[in-house]
């Protein structure tokens, strides 16, 4: 049996598309594997669990319970891809509980396999908290994601010389559609017949660079 | 796909049976006294991490846990735990006129709240201090430290007994405290007056994961190992045992900073790696 993945989307700033990309990643994992468990520790910020409700359970890391009752559901080698939406407030507290319990090694030895994404931007929050991230995380199991929504421009050169996972700005019209509460990733994949739209082929791109991300860690661990 | 980092959360690893670390059934004696006047200092609970210290560095050793009837140490490590009374002479007996005939070289001895001063004035009055100046006996006390001018008033009274003794002023953050760090002309008064006492760190251990491994009454190495009082699987949290772990890691480092392997004549492990 393969290692389980889980999928760790995190930045210390607010607002910068960590719940697009766990929406994105959730619907993409729900569709090829046809199973997914989605984590939302976000108490300040549009939240995973409005968009996908079946498939997500809230968690918090504020005391010891909550972070048992999240991180002993999640080293579990079930088969079932994670995915947990960080919100930006418990990036540190997270993260110190992750290097104090030993997550990395537990999981290696549980055959769970965490990936990190790190989702960028260009202020020195975010650059500390990347730089935190390396040393407590080994290179092949983080990813930085560059929404050009956000960034706007070239990624702090700490982070370009990452794995880096591009995520193409979408016009301000179609990020206002698929911000809408009932708006499916997938299922605007299936039901629209023209594959040239732009909304159409960004979907495809971003669950391109999944897959691609899926093999690379694959190729990696075998 | 990714390799595990050395970190600070390892534990040293007990080398296989037959490996570096043995017992030296020809050396000296070591008693090992833990106490405090004071209660609620965490007295136990450094003894149950001296004892699962000396277990993973295979160093033969023996309790006593002088809270007599009901002992807590005795509940954790029943296996080499003896509950003793020292206020009588008959216990005393049992434990220090055995100390060579035992095959385990090293004893430790958890005194209950309150009886430190007495218990070392015992032992100034069978000979048994004299001994250890002698060099006939290897002697150390760990005098453990709450954050309250109470516990601190100790140290004075207490170190007029350690002539010849080893004296480690343990520092046992049971909260969030500073040991008055943040005043450095009390904080001096009481830890630097001392000449020859080593100080040592104890970190606080997550409330919820001690709190777990109470209910568990296992040592702290079963509980990292996630087993049960038989060796048995157990299903505790993997949060928990990472505190655990982690913490034990930090209070073994301190162990390792004093030597406490060569105190007791054994080799400490080198390898690092979780048991």
């Amino acid at each position: 049996m393969s290692p389980t993945p889980v999928y760790i989307i995190c930045s210390p700033r607010p607002q910068v598309g960590k719940t697009l990309i766990g929406r994105l990643l959730s619907e993409f994992l729900l569709l090829k594997n046809g199973g997914v468990v989605s984590f939302d520790i976000n108490l300040k910020e549009p939240s995973l669990l409005d968009y996908l409700p079946d498939i997500t359970e809230t968690a918090d890391v504020i005391d010891t319970y909550g972070k048992m009752q999240l991180m002993d559901r999640v080293i579990v080698n079930d088969g079932v891809a994670k995915v947990i939406d960080l919100g930006y407030h418990a990036f540190d507290e997270f993260f110190k509980m992750c290097d104090e319990i030993g997550l990395m090694k537990e999981a290696l030895r549980r055959s769970v396999a965490p990936v990190i994404l790190f989702v960028a931007d260009s202020d020195r929050a975010s650059v500390r908290g990347y730089g935190t991230l390396q040393s407590l995380i080994p290179p092949n199991a983080l990813a930085v994601v560059d929404n050009e929504f956000v960034v706007r421009g070239e990624l702090p050169p700490v982070m370009a010389r990452s794995h880096v996972l591009r995520f193409a700005a979408l016009p301000v019209f179609l990020k206002t559609y698929i911000d809408r509460l009932n708006f499916s990733f997938t299922g605007y994949l299936r039901q629209e017949r023209d594959t040239s739209t732009e909304l159409h082929q960004w979907i495809r791109r971003s669950y391109t660079t999944f897959r691609d991300l899926e093999l690379k860690m694959m190729l990696q661990r075998s | 796909m990714f390799a595990p980092k050395a970190g600070d959360g390892d534990l040293p690893i007990a080398p296989a049976i037959g490996g570096t670390v043995q017992g030296n059934s020809m050396a000296k004696p070591v008693v090992i006294v833990v106490g405090a006047d004071k209660g609620g200092v965490g007295k136990t609970t450094v003894s149950r991490t001296l004892l699962d210290y000396f277990s993973a560095n295979n160093v033969p050793t023996r309790a006593f846990d002088t809270e007599s009837p009901r002992g807590t140490l005795m509940r954790f490590h029943p296996d080499i735990t003896e509950i003793v009374d020292m206020t009588t002479t008959s216990d005393q007996m049992k434990i220090f006129d055995t100390l060579n005939a035992a095959s385990p070289s090293v004893t430790v001895i958890d005194v209950r709240a309150g009886l430190l001063s007495p218990a070392l004035a015992s032992l100034r009055d069978i000979g048994f201090l004299d001994a250890a100046k002698s060099g006939q006996i290897t002697f150390a006390v760990f005098h453990i430290l709450g954050p309250s001018i109470a516990s601190l008033d100790e140290i004075a009274e207490t170190a007029n007994f350690m002539v010849g003794a080893k004296y480690f002023l343990v520092k046992n953050f049971i909260n969030d405290t500073q040991f008055f760090q943040w005043d450095q002309a009390t904080y001096n008064s009481y830890f630097h007056r001392i000449k020859d006492a080593t100080e040592l760190t104890i970190p606080k251990l997550n409330e919820m994961a001690y709190e777990q491994v109470e209910v568990s009454s296992v040592p702290f190495l079963k509980f990292v190992a996630n087993k049960g009082k038989e060796d048995e699987a157990a299903n505790y949290s993997f949060v928990l045992r990472g505190y655990v772990r982690h913490w034990l890691a930090n209070v073994w480092s301190e162990y390792d900073r004093i030597k406490l392997t060569d105190l007791v004549g054994g080799k400490s492990t080198t390898a690092r790696g979780e048991k």
